[in-house]
């Protein structure tokens, strides 16, 4: 009689092993075909929300505690330091909107149509979660309530960070350009050169794709958006030739690219329009 | 009755918690080879309690974790019935074995876990770090006799 249950029980738990293997893998199938995660995610997000700022507030008490015990002398040297920053800036600007005059001047003469995108900028801040290891994305704290749309681009000060993904109610994801699933186009600044970058799961690492073996390209070369991929808009920094590898057995050049934008470090971000 | 109420109550508290430790940010060597503690609490509450927690609590969890990490839904479903599948067949054996052993044990059934989750990565194409993997696995398997020990006594506390 109790062998009986115990081989009963057993039977359901491998039932049980059963459909939730078929349910998972289905799921995953369909979820890299139809991507309803998003809409799942889309739906719950009021649930989600919570649960990321619990996680988050470690982090924020302790950056909070390191402003409680900053010294005021420390305080008045970063001001002065900001201050000088800007003010420098501030000069550099100065002189942008007679180089957007020259700048349109010289392209009616040379004929070319495109135009200089005047964008918006919206400050966002991350949410420091720890996704998956393996993953490269970051979540910020803008979502559909502020009208970010997908594709939109993501700055940060020093360079380009990636695109956003995924829109939810008050937070978004955003798809970092070292992705190993993500490429975008960039052009050599020297030699106006196209080249395609890809990401390769690495933070501090992107690829430059499809170079031919005698084509011009010199370690330190930075490279800069193309705005040809129709995603990010033209002449931001993605980042710096740091490698070059020549192999004549290879149909192409190894290059290594380290993205300029501190991908793993920020804090704040902004999105463009 | 009241008792297995509390046994459900109480893990549940504790998966939400391992949820958030999860979730937690960590500097970046950190994070990449941090243990699976939301599976090592899992674990614990069905080598404990077999017959309560078990497929149905990890495949929850489990999409609960694709929804929070952004991950294909279904990802650590999948591996996480896996284990616990394991632990419900090899229960009996690894309630007995000594502390070491336990260690062993749990060494063999994360095997198959990461083993699981690196053929849906390399199925779905997302990128990892083999040695990260690998020291993921020892770490988990370094703080097993402590976390089982405070688990133990909070089982002890909370649920008799």
């Amino acid at each position: 009689m109790k062998s009986d249950l115990h081989f009963k029980e057993s039977n359901i738990t491998f039932l049980k092993l059963f459909v939730f293997l078929i349910l998972s893998i289905s799921f995953l199938f369909l979820d890299k075909d139809l991507q309803y995660g998003n809409k799942v995610r889309n739906n719950i997000s009021y649930l989600i929300q919570p649960v990321y700022s619990l996680a988050n507030f470690p982090s924020k008490l302790n950056d909070n505690i390191q402003t409680f015990f900053k010294s005021k002398s420390e305080l008045m040297e970063e001001n002065k330091i900001l201050k000088k920053k800007i003010q420098i800036q501030s000069g550099i600007i100065q002189k942008i909107p007679s180089l957007t005059e020259e700048n349109n001047r010289l392209k009616k003469l040379l004929d070319s149509s495109t135009s200089v995108n005047s964008s918006r900028i919206l400050l966002a801040e991350l949410i420091r979660v720890n996704l998956s290891p393996f993953s490269n994305k970051i979540i910020i704290n803008k979502g559909s309530d502020k009208n970010l749309s997908i594709g939109q681009t993501v700055i940060d000060s020093t360079g380009i960070l990636g695109q956003i993904s995924e829109i939810n109610q008050t937070f978004s994801v955003v798809t970092l350009i070292t992705d190993p699933g993500h490429a975008l186009l960039g052009v050599n600044t020297r030699t106006k050169k196209r080249i395609v970058i890809s990401g390769t799961g690495d933070n501090r690492k992107l690829k430059a794709m499809y170079i031919a073996l005698n084509e011009d390209v010199v370690e330190g070369d930075s490279l800069i958006t193309s705005g040809l991929d129709n995603v990010f808009p033209e002449g931001y920094l993605i980042g710096k030739i740091s490698k070059i590898n020549k192999d004549m057995n290879q149909d192409f050049l190894d290059v290594s690219v380290v993205p300029s934008s501190a991908l793993s470090s920020n804090r704040e971000v902004m999105v463009l329009w | 009755m009241v008792i297995i109420n509390k046994v459900h109550i109480v893990t549940i508290v504790f998966l939400m918690i391992g949820i958030i430790l999860n979730l937690i940010p960590l500097p970046d060597l950190l994070a990449a080879t941090k243990p699976p503690i939301l599976l090592l609490i899992l674990i614990y509450w069905s080598l404990a309690f077999p017959k309560h927690i078990s497929l149905t609590y990890a495949f929850v969890s489990g999409v609960i974790m694709d929804i929070l990490l952004i991950t294909p839904i279904g990802y650590h479903a999948l591996c996480f019935t896996i284990t616990i599948y394991l632990i419900l067949i090899y229960y009996p054996q690894m309630r007995l074995q000594s502390s070491w052993n336990k260690m062993a044990s749990l060494l063999i059934i994360l095997i198959p876990y990461f083993l699981m989750s690196t053929a849906v990565n390399n199925i779905l194409g997302i990128s990892f770090n083999l040695v990260h993997i690998i020291f993921s696995v020892l770490i988990s398997v370094i703080i097993w006799p402590g976390l089982f020990n405070v688990l133990r006594f909070i089982r002890q506390k909370y649920t008799s």
